[in-house]
């Protein structure tokens, strides 16, 4: 039986059923519980047990702040939450205790939601197994043998095991979605500029957007409602307030056109199992009403290339103010030219030296306008692709990965290999477009996600789409079994 | 015309200008913009380069790039991009500034010079300078090497400066000599200054001076290797330092050398430049779009309502002075100097009425007695008490003859120190001029018995005698007189009535 | 488009300020070269004529007024430095070959 909802918290909560002490109590000893999937690199009970009472001292006086008061929230560790760590799972920010805060989690506390906890993440978000991380890989609930998907692999596994309700991840190229798909939850990536970035650290800023995981699409809908909207503090962040999501979900989607690129049904390299349980789920919408109807997606098959070429410039630029100087791990060196390269070279894991060096490459004189320049017209093309495609459609369905969870350790020595797992992932980040995964179906014990694709700003019909779904199907009510858990980290 | 200033080489030297922009905040962070505080007590988490931080730009640092971009005739371009450039140094807290590069604010200006006669003997001249460009950016914070504030094997960093809005203005390399390339900067000062555009205080660090410079055989049409002069702090120096790189310069090539393309600094106290780096090969910026920043775009609505908030430039004010007030091109251009004076010169001569007459006065007295008073003291105008209206009252009691001007101008210095109304002034001082025609009767016959013979010469026909004799008219009534109605009863006097 | 070799690794390690072990800079070449082969299929495309998108956005960028707000205050500002001496961070000396 899977754990409650966050609709189904706050209507205990308002009802006196529960209070938000105790959600705080059941959240840590779980959390405990799942400790060996090494879902959280930092519980905070304290702060937390402090949020929870003043959560039901406002209820008490008839003050509370809505739906998420007092509900237990996790954070990816490269959120910024003023007064707490942010390590983004990597030794160079060892011991940075953030002195400002930052808007997402701002507008969570605002909104009365209760962070009990940071999650594990690939370091700097670079990684699609949560593998990369200094304090170790986070886990798949559903098989701990297996990765839980990445960079945002914590906060899919924290809810997959019922931790908490509603987690935050951010996704790069599908460092959301992935992991939501290999764990069997729901991930929402908003449109690009939806949700501020102002604290959360940088991995490519033209590409990062944060979004919530849950176990429905409706408790998504209530996440992304709490942190969305314009931000004068991010210069990206566009211009539209938050909009009324849960309006949106009214279980009907008929008459909704629904495009299947062809170039996501016939890519080589997918499991057949992934694409059995897709076209299911496509062929239950259906009977729902929904129409379909096959679009194309021409470039489609260039954006892990792009994608690769576009993330890790701007990464290169990104991670070069880990530097040892103002905050951070410093090494020990006696001239200024050695303690830039021991602090960085100690500091900073493989995967995030690959990408920086393969970033500084592609932006290094002689080669900006054949590598970084070509894949901004790439960009165009795929972001053209779209446009095209969403005319004639509401929005896009397909897998959100070729595959079913893999073994830790399996891809780690195969750097492309391991990119290439965000194949349907990296264009809705080109693109700047909202994508969702929603369970679908299990093969051999492991999550199936359908991936939907939309156009700028219309979350509302992800949501509504992905809600509609979840009421026709019961993948979502599956919950691991926390003891295959036990020693999994030994 | 522009004398060359090596009989073998023409010297080719362009200006790089960085301009600390008058804001209050940063150019991406709401930090205050403060000088002289102790370090990293003016920073805000965007200019410590925190994790998760993001730039937003600030609108005054625009209006103000394109305040200096319309003073200098540049184009103000629709969209620019800011960039940025990749490097680390521990003053530079992102590990890049955000600049422009590829597509700046503002190309093409120009401004005009004015090169004043040489000691030397060369004739004054005024000559065009082309700017290539000018482009927005944020200065970096303060490393401190000195061992005896930082230790020796140490150095000290300091962020208050960090994110403080920049201009970088380009000059096309068109300037031809050290003094060329010092009347250029205070050209550009100068016009900065009047638009509001920067404080300009080169010893705040302000207005900040880097140069270019090669040497190549007159008539030859190529230019040759070019060095870089950096961190040239004052004008002075700008100019001894260019002065002694030409030289150095020159002597390589007489003795058949090559020049190396490298940078250097100038040492004032030997009067040398000192190679501080070689370059072997360019830099690698890694320049590349700011991906947290979208393009700036600027249309012409945002334009015109600058150039419409734009002062008079001063040669726009000098060319309207010489034809409506009839200044001389001199006078016009002193006054013109700093807007602080010529906004004084205005409302003085506004205060007066107004009129060619009112201005050639008052040109006059500020070019004679408040220029002296401020040299004396060693002031500009703006720090004085002196104010337009009070200056304008002196004049007017001189000019209706109620004060002598002998009388008024010690009233000057008076009101440069301590202010006040001269009307008063004159009135407890008895500075009233004396044209009690008695009184002045008695004081000729005075001066004429005391003179018997000048008295004589003047009867000769020698004119100077009669400037003698009003002189001790004016010391027996100690300036007194009203020079008009004594010279009328010395006259009259001297006839014998 | 370029090969990448050890050497062209060490050079860009040293442009990042990353420093490699000669079996991780020989290890780094070769992933890196695999990526950019794989990157090569953009060479198919013609991309002549076609926009750079470097933003999905269609926005300009926005201002913000210029007010000062107070700054951090500097206790904060310093808290999490690796090293300070009253006021200022501390490195170690730079060297002219430090400089960029």
């Amino acid at each position: 039986m899977a754990a409650e909802t966050a609709l189904q918290l706050a209507d205990a909560l308002a009802a006196g059923r529960a209070s938000a002490g105790e959600l705080v109590e059941t959240a840590l000893a779980r959390a405990e519980a799942a400790r060996p999937l090494g879902a959280f690199v930092h519980l905070r009970a304290d702060g937390a047990r402090a949020d929870a009472a003043a959560s039901d001292a406002r209820r008490a006086r008839g003050a509370s702040l809505g739906p998420l008061d007092g509900i237990p929230v996790a954070i990816k560790d490269l959120m910024v939450h003023e007064g707490e760590p942010c390590t983004c799972a990597s030794r160079i920010l060892e011991g940075f205790v953030a002195p400002y805060p930052g808007t997402a989690v701002a507008r969570l506390q605002a909104a009365g939601a209760v962070i009990v906890g940071r999650t594990n993440m690939d370091e700097f978000a670079m990684g699609s197994s949560n593998e990369h991380s200094v304090y170790g890989p986070a886990r798949n609930p559903w098989d701990p043998a297996r990765t839980p998907g990445g960079s945002s692999g914590g906060s899919a596994a924290a809810v997959a095991a019922g931790v908490v309700p509603i987690a935050f991840g951010s996704d790069t190229g599908g460092s959301i979605r992935q992991p939501a798909s290999l764990c069997g939850v729901v991930g929402l990536k908003p449109t690009y500029g939806r949700v501020s970035r102002y604290g959360l650290v940088a991995f490519a800023s033209s590409l990062d957007q944060i979004g919530p995981f849950a176990r429905t699409a409706a408790d998504c809908a209530l996440a992304l409602e709490a942190v969305a909207g314009h931000d004068p503090a991010d210069s990206t962040s566009l211009p539209e307030p938050a909009p009324r999501l849960r309006d949106a979900l009214c279980g009907d989607v008929s008459g909704l056109v629904i495009g299947l690129p062809r170039e996501f049904f016939a890519a080589d390299g997918v499991e057949p199992a992934v694409l059995e349980h897709v076209r299911e789920a496509i062929a239950e919408l259906e009977r729902a009403g929904a129409k379909t109807r096959e679009v194309t997606l021409p470039h489609a098959r260039y954006a892990i290339a792009t994608y690769y070429l576009i993330a890790t410039a701007e990464a290169s630029s990104n991670l070069a103010r880990y530097d040892g100087v103002r905050f951070g791990r410093r090494a020990e060196a006696r001239t200024l030219g050695d303690m830039y390269r021991r602090t960085r070279s100690e500091g900073f894991g493989p995967e995030v030296k690959r990408r920086i060096l393969l970033g500084t490459y592609v932006l290094s004189a002689g080669y900006y306008d054949a590598y970084y320049r070509k894949a901004m017209k790439v960009r165009t093309l795929l972001r053209r692709d779209y446009e095209q495609a969403l005319s004639g459609c509401d929005l896009i369905a397909g897998p959100t990965t070729p595959e079913l969870a893999f073994r830790l350790g399996e891809k780690t020595e195969d750097p492309l290999r391991m990119y290439l797992s965000d194949i349907y992932t990296v264009s809705a980040n080109l693109a700047g477009i909202p994508g969702l995964s929603v369970p679908c179906g299990f093969s051999d014990g492991l999550p199936v996600g359908l991936q939907l694709l939309g156009r700028p700003l219309d979350e509302a019909t992800l949501l509504r789409v992905a809600d509609t779904y979840q009421r026709r199907s019961d993948w979502h009510t599956r919950a691991p079994d926390p003891a295959t858990w036990t020693g999994a980290d030994r | 015309m522009r004398p060359p200033e090596h009989p073998t080489y023409e010297v080719v030297i362009g200006l790089e200008v960085h301009v600390h922009m008058r804001t209050e905040s940063k150019l991406f962070s709401p930090a205050p913009v403060r000088y002289g505080e102790p370090p990293n007590h003016a920073v805000h988490p965007i200019d410590l380069g925190l994790p998760g931080v993001l730039p937003v730009l600030n609108r005054k640092a625009v209006e103000l790039g394109i305040r200096a971009a319309l003073a200098t005739h540049c184009d103000v371009h629709h969209s620019s991009v800011f960039a940025r450039k990749n490097y680390f140094y521990p003053d530079l807290p992102k590990g890049y500034q955000i600049s422009q590069y590829e597509d700046p604010l503002a190309t093409g200006g120009w401004i005009e010079i004015e090169v004043l006669p040489s000691a030397a003997g060369d004739d004054g001249y005024a000559t065009r300078i082309g700017l290539t460009r000018i482009h927005i950016e944020e200065d970096a914070g303060k490393s401190i090497h000195d061992a005896v504030v930082a230790g020796a094997d140490s150095s000290h960093v300091d962020l208050n400066r960090a994110g403080v809005p920049l201009l970088e203005i380009v000059s096309e390399p068109d300037l031809r000599s050290p003094a060329e390339a010092g009347a250029y900067l205070r050209t550009l000062q100068r016009l900065l200054r009047y638009a509001g555009v920067s404080d300009a205080d080169m010893e705040k660090g302000q207005f900040r001076c880097d140069a270019n410079l090669s040497l190549r055989r007159h008539g030859e049409p190529a230019l040759g290797t070019r060095t870089e002069l950096k961190n040239l702090n004052s004008f002075r120096f700008v100019e001894e330092a260019l002065a002694a790189e030409v030289a150095r310069q020159a002597g390589v090539l007489d003795a058949g050398g090559a020049i190396q393309q490298c940078t250097l600094s100038y040492d004032p106290d030997r009067h040398t430049t000192r190679v501080m780096r070689v370059k072997e090969n360019a830099d690698d910026y890694r320049y590349f779009p700011d991906p947290d920043l979208i393009a700036l775009r600027i249309d012409d609505a945002q334009i015109d309502a600058v150039r419409r908030a734009l002062p008079e430039l001063p040669e726009a004010k000098r060319a309207r002075w010489q034809a409506a007030y009839e200044l001389s091109e001199y006078d016009a251009g002193q006054l013109a100097e700093s807007r602080a004076l010529a906004d004084f010169f205005e409302a003085v001569v506004a205060a007066l009425g107004g009129g060619a007459r009112a201005a050639k006065t008052t040109a006059n007295w500020i070019q004679r007695d408040v220029r002296e008073a401020l040299g004396e003291r060693g002031v500009e105008l703006d720090a004085t008490k002196l104010e337009a209206g009070a200056l304008a009252g002196l004049i007017a009691l001189v000019e209706s003859g109620r004060v002598t001007a002998q009388s008024a101008r010690p009233l000057v210095s008076e009101l440069i120190d301590h202010g006040g109304d001269p009307e008063t002034l004159v009135r407890e001082r008895g500075l009233e001029a004396v044209s009690d025609t008695g009184a002045l009767e008695a004081a000729a016959d005075a001066v004429l018995a005391a003179h018997p013979d000048v008295v004589e010469q003047v009867r000769a026909g020698e004119a100077k005698g009669l400037n003698f004799l009003m002189g001790q008219i004016m010391k027996r009534t100690q300036g007194k007189a009203s020079p008009v109605a004594a010279r009328e009863v010395l006259q009259r006097r001297l006839r014998g009535a | 488009m370029a090969r990448i070799d050890r050497a062209e690794v060490e050079r860009i390690a040293e442009l990042a300020r990353l420093e490699l072990a000669p079996d991780e800079a020989e290890r780094m070449a070769a992933e890196l070269a695999a990526i950019l082969g794989y990157v090569e299929q953009l060479d198919e495309l013609d991309t002549d004529g076609i926009e750079p998108t470097f933003h999905a956005l269609p926005l300009a960028t926005p201002f913000r007024d210029d007010r000062a707000e107070p700054p951090l205050a500097p206790e904060r500002a310093l808290a999490n430095a690796p090293d300070r001496e009253g006021f200022a961070f501390v490195v170690p000396k730079v060297l002219d070959e430090d400089e960029s």
